[in-house]
């Protein structure tokens, strides 16, 4: 459409969205098949990156660490400094990030090459709506593998400390399996997966958004991609802040 | 025996569009017959994209009634929960060959001429394979079932195009420009299909079409849109025989006469 668009007209065009998609969500039909066959192409295309981003983070952890802890003689705590980390920030932050810019451009790169090829007024036009077949799926799907490469995060963060502290800088192996949870709690891990959650479902509804609203070919679909990316990295860290000082202040 | 249908299959009624400061199209009336067969002529710019657009519901005119046997599509607006459902509905009712195809790229042939049957239809894995052959053959496009779009020629992918847009046998169909980029051969083979599907099957076309060979062959009724205006609207016979200006223009491809391109 050649209408102007603010950022007003955007924020009512998301809420519309948004609001359409619950509608989908709530009521059938549902294309189960397409949203399997969604997370299993995300799922794969973000392992890898995921896996190769958090390594290095858990290692960087234990070695920072590592000379403080031993300075006051602690270095057996170590392990536990580890484990609240990345439980609770390094993981979640990480794996949604991930999921924003590998699986949010993938789908608005894929929504947007329908939408300027005519594919998605196609569906349109076949009574299939877009939103129900190619929408939610993309938000159920990040919504999923969101939490599921959060686990996969935080067990890699912890190996790559446990390998940089004990079989690289020495510290005792007992210690450290002993204290990695002292510090940290079920409720932890629930934090981080309800975080992740709560980003993957947004990366989804983001990507959609942008891919259907993509124009003029494909610097469209280029540009559509970018903005997802950076919209949903910006909005995981700000309101990952959030969270972070709301459950400081409650305490938990 | 069913009633037969005497209701007129669309009826545009005033229908204005306009993009921005760009009028396309100009207070459009007209009236298709169930069952019949209407060629849209008109130079490339002038809206016949947007007309067609308008019947199933992807644009909304700024003014006039779209009535699809007697609902009018215009009123319909897709942000509201009720009308979006009432809109899919009406959409059954349609059969659609895109200007460029729109094939879907992440599926093979087979799979994107099955897919209205797989979304709409009961029909077992065997039986939809068996019609999809079917279609494809009447396409001239026999095996091709498991090559991508991409592998296809434009025409190609042009003729498995109106094999997804007939595959649900639908009342209505719609093809824009189906015999550009067709060879001449190929585009005949093509208008002979049309003409035997609504022969044998009732069905009613809405053609968008260059070429004034094909609407004289295929055409019951004729229309001619130029600058957003319908100049020429009415039997296939009488429009012929009229002499409408414009018409014996596009009809002598001559560069002299009310169409203005320079
Ligand atoms: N979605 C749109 N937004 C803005 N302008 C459009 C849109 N669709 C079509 N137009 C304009 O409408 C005019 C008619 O287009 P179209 O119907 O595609 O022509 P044609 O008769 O060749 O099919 C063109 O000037 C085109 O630029
Ligand atoms: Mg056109």
């Amino acid at each position: 459409m050649s209408q102007r668009r603010g950022p007003l007209e955007a924020t009512l065009a998301f809420l519309d969205f948004f609001a359409a998609v619950l509608r989908c969500l709530v009521t059938g039909p549902h294309f189960w098949l397409e949203t399997l066959r969604t997370m299993d192409i995300l799922m794969r295309r973000c392992l890898i990156p995921v896996g190769l981003a958090v390594a290095p983070v858990g290692a960087v952890i234990a070695l920072q660490g590592v000379g403080v802890f031993r300075m006051f003689g602690v270095e057996g705590l170590l392990s536990s400094m580890l484990a609240t980390a990345i439980f609770r920030q390094y993981s979640p932050a990480l794996a949604s990030v991930m999921v924003a810019a590998q699986a949010g451009s993938s789908i608005a790169a894929r929504i947007g090459t329908m939408k300027v090829r005519g594919q998605i007024d196609a569906l349109a036009v076949m009574s299939v709506d877009p939103l129900r077949y190619v929408v939610v799926p993309g938000f159920i799907a990040c919504l999923i593998i969101a939490p599921l490469l959060n686990v996969l995060t935080t067990a890699l963060g912890l190996v790559s400390g446990w390998f940089f502290a004990v079989v690289l800088a020495r510290v005792d192996h007992g210690a450290f399996v002993d204290n990695l949870y002292s510090q940290v709690t079920v409720t932890d891990l629930w934090i981080g997966l309800a975080k992740c959650t709560l980003f993957g479902g947004a990366i989804g509804l983001i990507a959609g958004f942008a891919g259907l609203r993509t124009v003029g070919g494909a610097a469209g679909v280029g540009r559509a991609a970018n903005s997802t990316v950076v919209t949903t990295i910006i909005m995981i860290l700000v309101i990952d802040y959030f969270i972070s000082l709301l459950l400081l202040w409650l305490g938990v | 025996m069913p009633e037969p249908i005497t209701a007129p299959a669309i009826e545009l009624d005033g229908v204005s569009k306009a993009f921005g400061a760009n009028k396309v199209l100009d207070d459009v009336s007209l009236t298709v017959r169930h069952g019949s067969i209407m060629v849209m002529l008109g130079p490339s710019g002038t809206g016949k994209s947007v007309l067609l657009r308008c019947l199933v519901g992807l644009l909304r005119p700024d003014a006039g009634r779209v009535l699809v046997y007697g609902e009018d599509v215009a009123a319909l607006d897709e942000s509201r929960p009720r009308d979006r459902a009432r809109l899919f509905a009406l959409r059954r009712r349609f059969g659609m060959l895109f200007q460029d195809g729109a094939l879907f790229d992440d599926m093979d042939v087979g799979d994107n001429v099955a897919f209205p049957m797989r979304m709409h239809t009961d029909l077992s894995e065997a039986q939809i394979r068996a019609k999809v052959a079917d279609k494809l053959r009447r396409v001239g496009l026999s095996g091709v079932e498991r090559k991508a779009p991409s592998e296809l020629s434009g025409g190609m992918r042009k003729r498995v195009a109106f094999a997804r847009a007939i595959a649900l046998e639908p009342d209505i169909v719609l093809c824009d420009e189906p015999s550009s980029g067709l060879d001449p051969v190929m585009s005949a083979t093509l208008d002979e299909l049309i003409l035997e599907l609504h022969r044998t099957l009732g069905m009613t076309f809405i053609v968008i079409s260059h070429d004034t060979a094909e609407a004289k062959k295929i055409a019951d009724t004729i229309g001619l849109l130029a600058s957003g205006k319908l100049v020429t609207y009415g039997p296939a016979a009488d429009v012929f025989a009229e002499g409408q200006p414009a018409l014996r223009q596009f009809f002598e491809r001559s560069t002299e006469g009310p169409i203005r391109v320079l």
